[in-house]
């Protein structure tokens, strides 16, 4: 929020008019305020007293004070650094593979003189499907006995059971969030493309820049706040998501898929240790928290418009 | 960003890279490059397309598959279709219309809900000033990213004393925790690109603020409108994480359907793929609809489509 000092100047002629205006944003603000304060700042002042209690679940719901327990357990455990460490190479290897495809497939769709559009409509498909639908299809094309992709990989000479080893399973996963999303950054670099200024490329041109080199010293830098908008997005839903995973591995085997949510997952609804899984939850906001001002901060600086 | 993308031409750079011959066989030379380069990119958009729709096209197929042909361990392509699957969703013992029903009710309830307040309260945010729009801007954009196991958490605790476990209303409230920040979001960045001259003109020719807004500022923003109730649709409609913690057997919904068919003793392979294409498919009907506006949608007004 450092930003709201360099709003304060854009006060404009209708002054008079704003003083007004304020109470009528104001009301017509109120009910999704009203709304969104109750479903935010109840489950996160409720968040911050779990994690500071014992929470028994029978007979009522009742918190029990804790004092730093939960917390000191969350900061000893191995088990819980090991699944940060996961999470971080889950994140820079979707998020990496993301990227570079998306570019590479938006520079080659903005190549596409004819049908475009179907083109592009057909790229844009995964997108739509249910995260919990992409995991369970994924894992029907991946099983040993009967699935497409296990049968081309076995006439490759791979074969044994891709989900049950748990190199090849965290490869298969994120290689289903990479299915996913790869056309969002697609379709946002896309639109980062088509605003490049032609006369700057035709310049490139006239002095000799070979594509490789124009791509890479004009486009890229031209476009670069559009990918990192694109990489926010991307990595504030790669906090969120964990639907494929929870329905094909379900963290395993040997833990070698349990990113940070499906531990909170665990911890809460399968131990029922709701405290421990509220430090869990805590760790994550602040990450997501971080990452949001980031994006506000890079939107108030005005605009990865093209 | 402005800085990046109105930097100029860059033909000191472009110039100091590797310079080529410039008599006519450079030129071949280049134009060679320039053909494999072209013929690069095409295959390297002909295999992602195949790596996008294969696996959906063969969920589709699958579905119409019979139990033996679901399950063959060499892939067929040809086979004698049947409906038996999509009849099977809807007789039996396990019918699918309560679930169909649950999802059609939740996300339509809150992708309107979400719709309206956003609209009204994403306007008041697109007319605010200074540090107050500052402040609002950052919670909201926090809360549609907060990530869903730490909301889900206190949710659950929430729900529970308020007894709205398991039932619609409370998965309506669930999915307007992540789509109302994002309806107010969007709304209010398509507000901001009404040229602020129209709004000044119809508050010079006397009407009211509430005219402005109903008359003036809303039919402009048509497409923003439908864009965010059809990203709210799709969000909610997908979700898998808050289903699967605060519905219960009165209110779960498709995706919940889907994985319970997993646990059960055997797989049901072909009815699977059919409540995937259930799932999917309206999904990308609707998702591919507002097509033009998803750039803008989808990076939470932060670039701007075509």
């Amino acid at each position: 929020m450092t930003s709201a000092a360099r709003h304060a100047p854009t006060r404009s002629a209708a002054t008079a008019g704003r003083r007004f205006g304020l109470t009528f944003n104001g009301r017509l603000m109120a009910p999704g305020v009203v709304i969104l304060g109750a479903l935010s700042f109840f489950p996160l002042a409720a968040l911050i007293a779990m994690s500071f209690s014992r929470v028994r679940l029978l007979g009522g719901v009742r918190l029990e004070w804790a004092g730093l327990d939960n917390w000191e357990r969350a900061f000893s455990d191995p088990e819980l650094w090991r699944s940060w460490g996961l999470t971080i190479l889950w994140f820079t290897t979707t998020l990496g593979v993301e990227m570079v495809l998306g570019v590479a497939v938006a520079v080659a769709l903005s190549r596409l003189v004819r049908a475009r559009g179907v083109v592009l409509a057909l790229v844009l498909l995964p997108m739509f499907a249910a995260p919990a639908i992409v995991g369970l299809l994924g894992r029907y094309l991946v099983d040993p006995t009967f699935g497409l992709y296990a049968w081309m990989l076995q006439g490759a000479g791979l074969d044994g059971d891709i989900l049950g080893d748990p190199v090849t399973a965290f490869v298969a996963v994120a290689l289903m969030d990479v299915w996913e999303w790869t056309p969002l950054v697609a379709l946002i670099t896309l639109a980062g493309l088509s605003g490049v200024n032609p006369s700057v490329l035709e310049a490139a041109a006239l002095d000799g820049a070979d594509q490789w080199t124009t791509f890479w010293h004009v486009v890229l830098p031209s476009i670069q706040g559009i990918l990192l908008v694109a990489l926010l997005i991307r990595s504030m839903d790669a906090v969120r998501y964990f639907d494929v995973i929870t329905v094909t591995t379900n963290g395993g085997p040997a833990d070698a898929t349990k990113i940070i949510p499906l531990r909170l997952y665990e911890a809460a609804f399968r131990f029922f240790d709701l405290g421990y899984a509220a430090v869990i939850g805590l760790m994550m906001l602040v990450l997501t928290i971080a990452i949001a001002r980031l994006f506000v901060r890079i939107l108030s600086g005005k605009g990865a418009r093209p | 960003m402005s800085a990046t993308t109105t930097r100029p031409p860059l033909r000191g750079r472009a110039s100091a890279a590797p310079s080529r011959p410039r008599g006519p066989a450079g030129a071949q030379n280049g134009r060679a490059k320039r053909v494999v380069g072209r013929a690069l990119l095409a295959l390297l958009l002909a295999v992602f397309l195949l790596w996008t729709v294969v696996p959906l096209a063969w969920m589709l197929l699958g579905s119409f598959k019979s139990a033996v042909d679901v399950t063959s361990s060499t892939p067929k392509l040809l086979f004698e279709p049947t409906l038996d699957n999509y009849v099977g969703l809807f007789t039996g013992a396990n019918n699918l219309l309560p679930y169909l029903w649950h999802s059609v009710a939740a996300s339509v309830a809150s992708a309107v809900l979400a719709t309206v307040l956003g609209t009204l309260a994403g306007y008041g945010l697109a007319r605010t000033r200074g540090r107050r729009k500052d402040a609002l801007s950052f919670w909201f954009i926090s809360t549609r990213m907060a990530p869903i196991a730490a909301v889900v958490l206190p949710l659950f605790l929430m729900f529970r004393l308020a007894g709205l476990i398991d039932t619609i209303p409370g998965l309506v409230l669930a999915y307007l925790s992540f789509n109302l920040p994002f309806a107010i979001w969007i709304m209010s960045a398509f507000f901001e690109r009404i040229p602020s001259s129209l709004e000044e003109a119809a508050h010079v020719s006397g009407c009211t603020r509430w005219q402005t807004f109903w008359y003036v500022a809303l039919p402009l923003s048509r497409s923003g409108l439908v864009t965010t109730g059809v990203l709210c649709l799709v969000f909610s409609w997908n979700d898998y994480a808050f289903a699967t913690v605060v519905s219960g057997p009165d209110s779960q919904t498709l995706p919940i359907a889907a994985t319970q068919l997993v646990t059960q003793t055997g797989v049901d392979w072909g009815q699977l793929t059919a409540i995937g294409t259930i799932v999917v498919l309206p999904m990308v009907l609707v998702g591919l609809a507002v097509r033009k506006w998803l750039v803008t949608g989808l990076t939470l007004g932060a670039v701007t489509g075509e």
